[in-house]
């Protein structure tokens, strides 16, 4: 069982992740203007951007950490705000810089979050905390404190600890952000078996390679809107050009000056 | 143009930062907390001033001794609660692995990151400024005490931030390392506690039940401190009302000497210690202890898990491997330990069951602060984790409660029990005082809770200032007045009986049934206004935490 059994089915809506004229201002400033998008369940969607451009703003919106200006965030159907507590419970969000406590161990944490969640202890627990521990190579760091890993060991226990409870939804931010390449491989090949088990996971990133192997569609976000949002055939129908990549679609929906251009400017000798 | 120094960019770099999270609040926000500022200020520093005139004026020959031990009382309630800061400040940070990257002496470091730990002892300095200053004024001082004031406050408070960075630095220093953090926890726990056991220990014999407290009696207790340098301002600044120039010279220069020599000695000590101590206190230890086969059990048992035991058990977890909370932690779990054994003396006494009263309801308020307070803050970007969590706020708020009760209300009642049988008070006497200090405790930890919720700063990585000035006020504001209305409830309790039957001598008031009746009521009018305080403050606490909005860096 997970937590999620715990509050009720699972509502009518075909989508997983829906979001509806998301706005979110901090005072004069728009980080978020009027963002719409919805995930189908069991799909790998790419939420891209540059730095800055509102991504994890978004996602934080999606996920209930930030109170939207205006529009609505639905996961599995629920509103992240007026059924929090389905919403969250059907819910994985993994930050850029994920949310523990330094001073727990990998286990310790692992089993505060399953408490945190209600779920049942036994046996079954036990040996999907071990399973994940194994998978994300923590399970020989007994006695060792969270606070002590590296960027990237927080990134895996970080997953961990979303995984352990087996959320319906991912909403991952940057999740090979400082893993080596095995773990990065390991992570894409893991939300690849997740989706095809019905997992919806939203992925933000910037790591275009990621996007283009793992994602059916994505969405391009640029200055708090979005710009651009299909499957990599329509993107590139948009852009105009169908031989080009996500990266050059990328660089086109987002433009700014040229970075050659901007080299030349900072090198260029002092008048 | 004149180059800054270091000290004064990063002093700079901090007040900008202040600056721009006071901006950040808004202008109704701000408003707000600059009105709370000056009600404050005139209520509590214009209390304190006005004392301080009608001591000056009344008392001339207590100036002296009223002085010296203001100083001590400033310098023993730094070492009891300061050392936390000292080390988030001097040790701990990203802010300083920047600095000591940097090409800064390290001196310079030390003088900026003091100043900026001296700016959490301004609220209790300035209220001891504000006395000072009262009895300046009603003696009649001269012009030049006032500045002597000012710079004296400054020094002690700068003295004895040193003084905390040489215990520090001392550990760290010879100190294997492996142990350094829990040395350096006991340090910190044990010699506040330990100051201000001495102090209080001559205090019981100043006051013990065979003398009555009076100016001439506080006048031997504080000629007891007289060798204790944090009573040297005061001599300095008594020297001066009285017009001893030399004198006031004399002491002054001695003041400022041992505080430039504990600065010089801290100085050379921080540049031998600083990258020791960012590693001992900086970062989380790597290892906690060698891997055991038990640590495999988690998640085993039956039944489904607990949120409130598993915030428990982190919480706990974080107490034991958190040197900084430790050393909160100690003191005011040693306070009520200190209390019985000085009273459990052959030569003490309990004092009267009223001195009793207040001594276990400042008890019940000062472990509560060390420990509520801070306990939604000290989730730190935990707090996330909590918030996208199936957990209301009002859950959190309860589990944190939870929480802190078991050991505030322990040891407050052990303390009331010990106190009320070390005071020879009868067995009544004895439940009616565990009772109060139950209901206190009840009280103070949720208020305790609900002004870490009203303001928290979950970026500090110091305890003490992990709640904001608006949480600091309502916490302060409201557990004075739960305090009073809790206390005068229970006194109108204590003479209800006394007035029924006739026996009380109530002064004017004449004991009678009536009397006794309006008593009772006005007893329970007076218990709904604490308990309304405690709610208003559960309500807000509750209503700002989940509008809790902010995103919350790591540091």
């Amino acid at each position: 069982m997970t937590a999620g059994d715990s509050i009720g089915p699972t509502s009518d809506s075909p989508f997983a992740v829906e979001a509806h004229q998301l706005v979110k201002r901090y005072g004069v400033v728009r980080a978020v203007e009027g963002v719409s998008f919805q995930v189908h369940r069991g799909e790998i969607f790419g939420f891209l951007g540059a730095n800055g451009a509102g991504k994890t703003t978004t996602l934080r919106m999606l996920c209930g950490l930030v109170t939207p200006t205006s529009g609505t965030a639905l996961i599995d159907g629920f509103d992240v705000f007026a059924q929090s507590t389905q919403a969250k419970s059907r819910l994985g969000y993994l930050d850029e810089e994920p949310f523990v406590h330094p001073h727990l161990t990998a286990r310790e944490f692992l089993d505060y979050i399953a408490d945190l969640y209600r779920m049942p202890r036994g046996l079954e627990r036990q040996e999907r905390m071990e399973r994940l521990l194994h998978l994300f190579e923590l399970a020989d760091r007994d006695g060792e404190l969270i606070g002590g890993y590296s960027h990237g060991m927080r990134q895996k226990i970080g997953l961990a600890s979303l995984l352990i409870r087996e959320p319906s939804v991912l909403l991952l931010d940057e999740p090979t952000n400082g893993l080596d390449p095995r773990s990065a491989r390991l992570v894409k090949d893991l939300l690849e078996e997740l989706a095809a088990r019905g997992t919806t996971v939203l992925l933000s990133t910037h790591i275009l390679e990621i996007a283009q192997a793992l994602c059916r569609r994505v969405a391009i976000i640029d200055r708090g809107r979005i710009v651009a949002t299909g499957t990599m055939k329509e993107l590139a129908e948009q852009a105009g050009s169908e031989q080009a990549s996500l990266e050059d679609l990328f660089l086109k929906l987002t433009a700014g000056p040229e970075s050659k251009e901007m080299i030349d400017r900072l090198l260029a000798p002092a008048p | 143009m004149r180059t800054r120094t270091a000290t004064e960019i990063i002093v700079r770099a901090e007040l900008q930062a202040w600056r721009n999270r006071l901006i950040k609040r808004g202008p109704t926000r701000l408003a707000l907390l600059v009105l709370f500022i000056i009600v404050a200020a005139v209520t509590i520093g214009g209390s304190v001033f006005s004392l301080g005139v009608a001591s000056g004026h009344f008392l001339p020959t207590a100036s002296d001794p009223l002085l010296a031990g203001g100083f001590t009382a400033l310098s023993v309630l730094m070492l009891v609660v300061g050392f936390p800061t000292v080390i988030a400040t001097l040790f701990v940070g990203r802010d300083l692995l920047q600095l000591a990257l940097a090409p800064v002496h390290s001196f310079e470091i030390l003088l900026a990151r003091a100043l900026i730990a001296m700016s959490a002892n301004l609220l209790i300095s300035g209220i001891l400024l504000a006395g000072v200053l009262g009895i300046g004024a009603g003696a009649g001082a001269p012009p030049v005490y006032y500045l002597l004031a000012v710079a004296l406050v400054f020094g002690q408070v700068l003295t004895i931030t040193a003084f905390q960075a040489i215990l520090m630095s001392f550990v760290l220093r010879w100190v294997p390392a492996r142990i350094a953090r829990d040395v350096a926890a006991a340090v910190a726990g044990l010699s506040g506690a330990a100051f201000y056991l001495v102090w209080n220990v001559s205090l019981r014999q100043a006051f013990s039940p065979h003398r009555q407290p009076d100016a001439a009696n506080v006048a031997v207790f504080v000629e007891r401190i007289d060798w204790l340098p944090s009573s040297w301002p005061g001599h300095a600044l008594s020297a001066t009302i009285a017009g001893s120039a030399g004198s006031a010279a004399s002491w002054t220069l001695l003041e400022f000497g041992l505080g430039a020599g504990l600065i010089f000695i801290a100085g050379v000590l921080y540049r031998r210690t600083l990258l020791a101590g960012l590693g001992v206190f900086g970062g989380v230890p790597l290892r906690w202890r060698r891997a055991s086969p038990e640590s495999r059990r988690f998640g085993a048992g039956s039944g489904v898990g607990s949120p409130a035991l598993a915030i428990a058990r982190k919480d706990w977890l974080g107490y034991r491997r958190d040197i900084r909370r430790l050393a909160r932690l100690l003191p005011a779990i040693l306070f009520p330990i200190g209390y019985a054994v000085t009273f459990l003396r052959p030569s003490g006494g309990g004092g009267s069951f009223w001195s009793q009263v207040f001594l276990v309801s400042f008890i019940a308020m000062f472990m509560s602060t060390a420990l509520a307070t801070p306990s939604i803050p000290s989730e730190r970007r935990g707090f996330q984790l909590l918030r996208m969590s199936p957990l209301s706020m009002g859950q959190i708020m309860r589990a944190k409660i939870a929480l802190t009760l078991p050991p505030v209300l322990f040891l407050s009642v052990v303390f009331s029990v010990v106190l009320g049988l070390a005071g020879r008070s009868g067995a009544g006497q004895v439940l009616e005082l565990a009772g109060l200090v139950t209901w206190l405790g009840v009280g103070f930890v949720a208020i305790g809770v609900s002004a870490g919720a009203i303001d928290p700063r979950f970026e500090s990585t110091d305890d003490r200032r992990s709640v904001g000035l608006l949480g600091t006020l309502a916490g302060v504001g409201g557990a004075l007045g739960f305090g009073v209305l809790s206390v005068g409830a229970f006194a109108l309790l204590q003479l209800a009986p006394g007035a029924a039957t006739g026996t009380a001598h109530l002064g004017p008031i004449p004991a009678t049934p009536e009397v006794a009746t309006v008593f009772g009521v006005a007893a329970i009018l007076l218990a709904f206004g604490a308990g309304a305080v405690v709610s208003a403050l559960l309500w807000i606490g509750h209503a700002r935490l989940r509008g809790f909005d902010a995103t919350i860096s790591a540091t």
